[in-house]
């Protein structure tokens, strides 16, 4: 199908107004009828993947809430956002949950968030604590940052059910890092159903950014949405600002994001190789990841000033040089740790009781995989080839030659093989980027961000797409919006976990390389009836 | 290398042991780690351009009567000393320090004390004593103008326009 075929298409759609294209998205405005059919056609004939979608209260500017909905053509590299208006009296819009069923949890964060109701569905409570008062919807416009609604505690506990034995996971355990709630479902040694519950550490970011910070100041509050990957989150949000505001951003100063960005993947996956070995119980292999990995944080911490919230992006640029001795310093850390990781890696996988723990277990069928439009290496241990480095190319990514490995089993082994096999790739890349490296200027400082700009960018982290979406306003983000790779990759451990022994559910859960702060922005509940017996609802909602 | 889990202990015995004795040892850190912020007070002239810039409101500017205070809140300080980019005096400066643990949050403060300028028409305080004379220095055109509000400020400057035009045509 041609791009124009594809504009042709949609534009015949009943009920599609207007069809805006750009260099990498095309922007579509349409009745809240056109909804299902612009989703049956993106979705399920052009084969297109599931973003995110967004709610967004444009009170003062139409009088109208508005949902974006963002789909992905991986394979062309092209973004397609629709955007629906609804009623300013009574926000409601029919779901597209039946056939996208990755839009669950974005259409339950717009009614959380901004009131909008969606028919066609069950509806419960996603982002807000379950003691937050109803009709209280705080990123709605006239809901000002700095309110504290009186909430009252209410139990976590999700459902009551006598007949089958639950075992709850959380939200403070000290099996977890973070807080979030798990409830296992059980009969005998198997798992037979599981419910999640998570946004315990909702910040509150994204309001913050729209009514406290100005452009610059958010780049520092994006990177501490997520303690591992916080660097993709910094240069995602100074990409999308970037690009609405038509910023060109100078050659160096792309090379040394890919490069830091690389950096990040590399010890962001060692950290996890290292989680999973302590999981397993072999903990030797754990202490000797993470000296490895111990080198890639100095090396962070040389080339950006900290070991981790790296500080160095800018709107228009980064804020620290590679020089020549700081390049020399790269290769020498690159060459120890390649060769001690490889090393270590052939030996873990060579250990049949590793293999035996992670050999089929966990299992994530593509179809399952595609129907969540789940991403990163989940995505690619279930044999879908989406890596926004190669389909979005961003940064200096074009640049290098690399691989996207792919594995079709879909358990925890693939998903491990796929992140080995990451280190090796990102290795390269950051060798071949430091031969290629432009001399110049690494930063703009003068620049206008025009205001109700609608922009989108994303950048591949350590735990698959990140996606950010910004409407500009003046001084600031009117709308800021960020998917955080887990959010997307939750709702598929409903189907790796099920059918499990249960003594092999934490390392599932593990092995999506959860980040619950990055989810969290915000907040969450999984569940579908099971097709037991059970009925277990859709939580207290 | 033959794959066998007791590989292990030969790569353990070859790598020895990998922790540092601190703090009775150098900790492990590098020429370009970024920590506390000095402030130098002789440089500052209490413009507040640092706490425009600063994402997690660790400098504050506060004012009372006579004095405004910039304060500076290590517990919420990221490091990430933006403040020392827009520094317009260059009074800020970046150390290494990050020992920075204390029992008493008191010692997590740091208070540089400005003393406020007056109008000298109306006299309502307006700026720093500081800035005035930065500005009056900078730019020795404005001294008709620097010592006064920016309302007074206005008002002396339409009386001027009118003086020499005859008024202002809105």
């Amino acid at each position: 199908m041609s791009f124009s075929d594809i504009v042709e298409r949609i534009k015949g759609v009943r009920g599609v107004t207007e069809v805006v294209t750009s260099r990498s998205a095309l922007f579509i405005t349409a009745t809240a009828d056109a909804l299902k059919p612009l989703a049956m056609e993106i979705y399920q004939i052009m084969g297109g993947f599931f973003r995110t979608c967004i709610g967004s209260d444009e009170r003062s500017i139409n009088n109208c809430f508005a949902i974006y909905y963002i789909f992905g053509l991986d394979d062309r590299g092209l973004n397609i956002v629709v955007k629906v208006y609804a009623d300013s009296k009574k926000p409601e819009l029919p779901s597209i949950s039946d056939i996208v069923p990755a839009s669950d949890w974005c259409e339950m964060e717009a009614r959380d968030l901004f009131g909008i109701e969606f028919t066609g569905r069950a509806s419960y409570r996603l982002i807000l604590p379950h003691g937050w008062p109803n009709g209280v919807h705080p990123l709605r416009k006239d809901y000002s940052y700095d309110s504290r609604p009186v909430t009252r505690a209410v139990s976590e506990r999700l459902t009551l059910v006598d007949t089958i034995s639950t075992v709850p996971i959380g939200p403070y355990h000290p099996a977890l890092h973070e807080p979030e709630y798990f409830e296992l479902y059980i009969e005998g040694e198997r798992v037979i159903d599981v419910k999640y519950r998570g946004f315990h550490v909702h910040r509150g970011i994204e309001k913050l950014g729209e009514s406290k910070l100005t452009y610059q100041q958010v780049n520092f509050i994006a990177e501490r949405i997520c303690g591992i990957c916080g660097f993709e989150h910094s240069t995602c949000y100074a990409q999308v600002v970037e690009s609405a505001a038509g910023i060109e951003v100078p050659e160096r100063a792309k090379f040394i994001r890919s490069i830091v960005l690389e950096i990040e993947r590399i010890h962001s996956h060692l950290l996890w190789v290292g989680v999973v070995a302590h999981l397993l119980g072999y903990d030797a292999g754990f202490m000797h990841t993470w000296r490895i990995r111990e080198h890639v944080m100095t090396l962070a911490e040389l080339l950006t000033g900290s070991r981790k919230m790296y500080g160095l992006n800018l709107i228009g640029g980064v804020r620290r040089d590679i020089d020549l001795s700081k390049k020399e310093k790269i290769l020498e850390v690159l060459d120890t740790i390649s060769k001690e990781y490889i090393e270590l890696a052939s030996l873990m996988v060579s250990i049949p009781q590793v293999r035996m723990r992670l050999k089929g277990s966990g299992v994530l069928y593509k179809e399952d995989a595609r129907k969540l439009s789940v991403v990163g290496p989940v995505a690619r241990a279930s044999g879908l080839r989406r890596d926004v480095r190669k389909d979005l190319p961003y940064a200096a990514y074009r640049y290098a030659s690399f691989n996207v490995p792919v594995y079709d089993d879909g358990d925890n082994f693939s998903r491990l093989m796929v992140r080995l096999d990451e280190i090796k790739e990102s290795i390269s890349i950051v060798k071949q980027l430091l031969d290629q490296m432009p001399p110049g200027p690494i930063k703009v400082e003068e620049f206008i961000v025009p205001e109700g700009v609608v922009a989108i960018s994303a950048v591949e982290a350590p735990r698959g797409e990140d996606v950010h979406f910004i409407i500009t306003g003046h001084g600031r983000p009117f709308r800021w919006r960020v998917r955080a790779p887990t959010y997307q990759n939750i709702p598929a451990l409903k189907h790796m976990l099920k059918d499990q022994p249960l003594a092999d559910a934490p390392l599932t859960i593990a092995s999506i390389d959860p980040c619950f702060s990055c989810t969290d922005r915000v907040l969450v509940i999984d569940s579908s009836g099971s097709k037991r017996t059970l009925k277990l609802g859709w939580g207290l909602g | 290398m033959k794959k066998n889990p007791l590989s292990l202990l030969t790569i353990a015995s070859s790598k020895g042991r990998v922790t540092k004795r601190y703090p009775f040892e150098e900790p492990l850190m590098t020429s370009e780690f970024r920590g506390k912020i000095e402030i130098d007070e002789s440089k500052c002239i209490g413009c507040g351009a640092c706490v425009n810039a600063c994402p997690p409101n660790a400098l504050e500017l506060l004012s009372s009567s006579g004095t405004k205070t910039l304060r500076y809140f290590i517990g919420r300080c990221i490091y990430c000393w933006r403040c020392i980019d827009v520094c317009p005096v260059g009074a800020i400066k970046g150390t290494r320090e990050f020992e920075l643990a204390t029992d008493d949050v008191s010692d997590l403060y740091e208070l540089l004390i400005h003393e406020e300028a007056k109008c000298s028409v109306c006299n309502s305080p307006y700026a720093t004593v500081r800035i005035v004379r930065y500005v009056a220095t900078r730019s020795p055109s404005t001294e008709g103008y620097v010592s006064m509000d920016p309302k007074c400020r206005q008002e002396k400057f339409v009386k001027a326009i009118e003086m020499r035009f005859g008024g202002l045509s809105a």
